[in-house]
């Protein structure tokens, strides 16, 4: 393995991801990887990596790495001012570093997660197929924690083929404002009347709780009736549950593989890509679609961006 | 002829929900294991995840239609024959009740109004089934916990409980096979090694096996804990 770079400080949280573990539910364990895989799998084709390789998950303010060896990176996902010793970088396309340059990574400006691409993807602890962190077991990446000033970053050095520009209409924006598509989840009736089509009419706050595991819904209470205690059951990230004070609760790339309380809407699998970029304070609305339009929006999504992203994606 | 019967319902636009009602704890939980385990390997679904009495299935809609994957599942609850009865001996787990591995211990017995030596003798008295995986990585749901042992869930999850401790809640009671959250009163602590991140099957549990746990003394925990397992 090749060093590759050194952590001169970690940003906020830091972590090695890749495309997580999908299909492991049953064992207990979350699916994990990037929280917005959409950005990391551009930021990867840019580098002349494949979809899947790990690179660095940078939230809310990125870190500051100083290059060992020569490679080629890209960056995706958050816009966070990203300089390569003094210049400023564009997202989604190649760069060239030098042994010694400087990466500074600052705040992001809109969206809350950065992605950093290295040619060869990041070397790092394989827990069950993935190098994805998963932080509260302490799994994967490096030695299952966020990356701390004076950490080595190594190369995978998986093969790599010629890195590239991603055009700009193929390049996800990232906004303050959200719309995810949803479908009622099973326990939508448990909902009292009418609190069904409040929760699809207004925009939701993104409280301070956001992070990999969920984001906390700020706004008005949702009220539950007749809601029996439930036995623990599957969740995904995607579902929107209702815990009985009525403080909505979206599910991400680290959440639980079963839960007990209400599921009351899953957001479509083409749509889910853009919650992993809310941030504290962003807007969020939500839309019921059919689970045909659902379909089918995953499959043009799918078309849309190719080879960029690997079959079965969106699931 | 199973006891249980299901009705499914849609979660999400690639996904469908089974609930088991009727028939016992333990089959309704081993027969949606089963059903799972069958489902696993179908080309087309991408995950099959039992609950305690739910099963959850979801499909790539590029690979099937949503109306082949709910047949399938369908089918897969109708030909899930539980296990009745366990072949395999039953997976022994010393635990270290009480004290600092067992921080809920004490108010557990006041609440319950029963007496330590009681807690003990009741939930180590007891051969359980492991009737799902999930929740955390390797966290075993075992039942049925006898009545006089349960409990609700604490009012405020703990952010980090240790790997190997004990929880129970409700009719079940649980092992944390990794260090996680969790919201379960904690009883006691096994120094057994639980999870080995090199091994094909990381996990010691999988639904269906059986578990006793074996009380043993705090000095006899930090023993094994050092011993090499």
């Amino acid at each position: 393995m090749t060093p590759l770079a050194e952590i001169v400080s970690p940003g906020l949280l830091t972590t090695i991801q890749d495309s997580g573990r999908p299909g492991l539910r049953h064992l207990g364990v979350a699916l994990s990887g990037a929280a917005d895989p959409i950005s990391l799998a551009l930021a990867n084709a840019a580098a002349g990596n494949a979809p899947n390789a790990a690179g660095l998950e940078c939230t809310l303010k990125g870190p500051t790495l100083r290059f060992k060896t020569p490679v080629t990176f890209a960056l995706g996902g958050a816009e966070m001012k990203a300089q390569l010793s003094g210049s400023p970088l564009r997202l989604y396309a190649p760069h060239e570093a030098k042994a010694g340059d400087e990466l500074v990574l600052g705040a992001a400006q809109t969206g809350a997660r950065g992605y950093i691409a290295f040619a060869g993807g990041l070397a790092g602890d394989e827990f069950l197929g993935s190098r994805s962190t998963y932080l509260p077991a302490a799994l994967g990446g490096h030695q299952g924690r966020a990356l701390e000033a004076g950490d080595t970053l190594h190369s995978a050095e998986l093969p790599t083929v010629t890195p590239r520009d991603i055009p700009a209409s193929l390049r996800p924006a990232v906004a303050h404002d959200f719309f995810l598509r949803v479908l009622p989840g099973p326990e939508a009736s448990q909902l009292s009347d009418g609190e069904l089509t409040r929760f699809f009419a207004r925009g939701w706050n993104v409280a301070r709780r956001a992070d990999r595991m969920g984001v906390q819904l700020d706004g008005e209470r949702l009220s539950l009736v007749n809601a029996p205690a439930m036995a623990s059951s599957p969740v995904f990230p995607g579902t929107v549950q209702c815990p009985p004070d009525g403080a909505a609760f979206l599910l991400l790339c680290d959440a639980q593989t079963v839960g007990g309380y209400p599921r009351i809407a899953q957001v479509i699998a083409a749509d889910l890509h853009l919650a992993g970029q809310m941030r504290p304070g962003d807007r969020v609305w939500f839309q019921e679609i059919s689970a045909d339009a659902a379909r089918d929006i995953a499959l043009q999504k799918a078309s849309f961006y190719g080879d960029l992203l690997p079959f079965g994606f969106f699931r | 002829m199973n006891d249980f019967s299901f009705v499914i319902k849609p979660f999400g636009e690639n996904g469908w929900l089974a609930e088991l009602s009727g028939g016992g704890m333990v089959e309704r939980a081993l027969a949606a294991n089963a059903a799972a385990d069958a489902l696993r390997n179908v080309p087309g679904l991408t995950d099959a995840v039992a609950g305690v009495e739910s099963l959850a299935i979801r499909f790539l809609p590029s690979a099937m239609t949503a109306e082949a994957a709910r047949a399938r599942l369908e089918n897969a609850l109708r030909h899930a024959a539980a296990p009745s009865s366990h072949s395999a001996p039953a997976i022994e787990i010393p635990v270290s009740y009480g004290g600092e591995h067992g921080p809920d211990f004490g108010a557990l017995t006041k609440k319950l109004k029963i007496s330590g030596a009681e807690l003990i003798a009741l939930h180590s008295a007891q051969t359980y089934r492991v009737l799902t995986v999930g929740f955390a990585p390797g966290f075993a749901y075992l039942g049925p916990l006898p009545e006089e042992l349960q409990t609700e869930r604490l009012a405020s999850p703990r952010a980090r409980v240790p790997a190997g401790s004990v929880g129970v809640a409700g009719a079940m009671t649980g092992v944390y096979a990794l260090a996680s959250p969790g919201g379960w009163p904690l009883i006691g602590r096994t120094p057994k090694k639980l999870f080995d991140g090199r091994a094909e099957k990381p996990f010691l549990f999988s639904p269906g096996a059986a578990v006793r746990f074996a009380p043993i003394d705090e000095k006899t925990f930090a023993a094994m804990e050092a011993a090499p397992q």
